[in-house]
C-alpha cells in the first residue's frame, strides 16, 4: 500500500513517513497540494492514503481534497487532514469537500495509528 | 483593529505541553520545567503571525542547544546530526503548530501565516507595536525555552512592549 505525505514542512512530512512506513506503507511526499496532484495524477497506481496539511503555498489542502474529489479515478483514495486548523467550521468545511478524517496538530504516533486503524487502513491494535 | 483575546499562560502552557507529550518528549520523562522568567535569554527563534480578528505573533525561542535536541526529538536523529536546515524546518513546525492552536482560540476570520525561523536572538527580532499578552517560560533538560503570544498594540497595553 501507498500513503501520500502533503505537508510544506520538511519536518512534518519525516515525522508522518515514519509513521506511515512502520505500518507498512511506501511513502510517497509532496510539498504542497499543487506538487501532490501533479504527482497522484501521473501515476499507474494511485496512493490509497493521503496524509494532507491545510495552510500550504500554491495549492491548499482543501483545494487538493476538493480536486481530488472532483476526479473520478482518484475516488478509492482514503483522505485525511493533519493540520493545526482546528477550528469547528474548518473540520466542517474539510468533511464537506471530501475529507475521510481529520487530525489535529499535535498529534501523538498512537493517535495518528488510532485514526488510521477506524478508517480500516491497518489493522486495530497496530498501535500496541 | 484586534480584539482582546482570553488566551492565557494556562491556554498556553497546556498547547505546549501537548506539543511536548507529542514530538519532544513521548515518553514522558523530560518536561518543560517553567521558570517564569521573561528575560531568560535565547539564542534562535521562530514565529507565526496572526492577522485578521486578531492581530500579533506567536514566538517559539530557545538556545541553540535545546533547539537541536528539539530538532532531534522531532526528527529521531542523534543532536549531532541536526543540520541548520533541520533546525530551521522544526523550529518553524513548532511556531506554526502553536500558532494554529492559538488560532482555533480566537474570534472567527484569523488567519495564519507561514513561519518564519531567525538563528538569532528574539531579542534581534521587532514586532513593532506589540505587547506581551502571554507567555510560557521554562527550561528544558537544562536549555531555556519560551513560548510568547504578542499583541499589535491598539486594544491591549497591560505589558511592555517589545519595539
Amino acid at each position: 500500500m501507498r500513503a501520500m505525505v502533503i505537508d510544506d514542512s520538511r519536518a512534518m512530512r519525516m515525522i508522518l513517513k515514519r509513521i506511515v512506513s512502520k505500518l507498512n506503507f511506501e511513502a510517497i511526499e509532496a510539498g504542497d497540494g499543487k506538487e501532490a496532484l501533479d504527482l497522484v495524477t501521473s501515476m499507474t497506481e494511485v496512493p490509497e492514503l493521503a496524509l494532507i496539511d491545510w495552510n500550504m503555498p500554491n495549492m491548499n489542502g482543501l483545494e487538493f481534497v476538493t480536486a481530488v474529489r472532483s476526479d473520478p479515478r482518484l475516488r478509492e483514495m482514503t483522505l485525511v487532514m493533519v493540520t493545526t486548523e482546528s477550528e469547528q467550521s474548518q473540520i466542517v468545511r474539510a468533511l464537506a469537500a471530501g475529507a475521510h478524517e481529520y487530525v489535529i496538530k499535535p498529534f501523538t504516533e498512537g493517535a495518528m495509528i488510532e485514526k488510521l486503524a477506524l478508517l480500516g487502513l491497518v489493522p486495530t491494535g497496530a498501535n500496541s | 483593529m484586534s480584539v482582546e483575546v482570553e488566551v492565557n499562560e494556562n491556554d498556553l502552557a497546556e498547547m505546549v505541553e501537548q506539543v511536548w507529550e507529542s514530538y519532544l518528549d513521548p515518553e514522558g520523562v523530560n518536561p518543560l520545567i517553567p521558570t517564569y522568567d521573561e528575560n531568560q535569554p535565547s539564542e534562535v527563534h521562530s514565529s507565526v503571525s496572526i492577522t485578521g480578528s486578531w492581530t500579533g505573533h506567536i514566538v517559539y525561542a530557545s538556545s541553540t542547544l535545546a533547539a537541536r535536541r528539539a530538532a532531534a526529538a522531532f526528527l529521531a536523529m542523534e543532536p549531532d546530526e541536526v543540520s541548520e536546515e533541520d533546525l530551521s524546518d522544526v523550529l518553524g513546525e513548532l511556531a506554526n503548530i502553536v500558532g494554529g492552536n492559538v488560532k482555533a482560540m480566537l474570534p472567527p476570520g484569523a488567519l495564519l501565516s507561514l513561519p518564519q525561523v531567525v538563528l538569532a536572538p528574539e531579542a534581534t527580532a521587532r514586532f513593532p507595536n506589540t505587547s506581551r499578552i502571554s507567555g510560557v517560560y521554562g527550561v528544558w533538560d537544562g536549555e531555556p525555552v519560551s513560548i510568547s503570544m504578542w499583541q499589535s498594540r491598539g486594544d491591549n497595553h497591560n505589558k511592555e512592549g517589545a519595539e
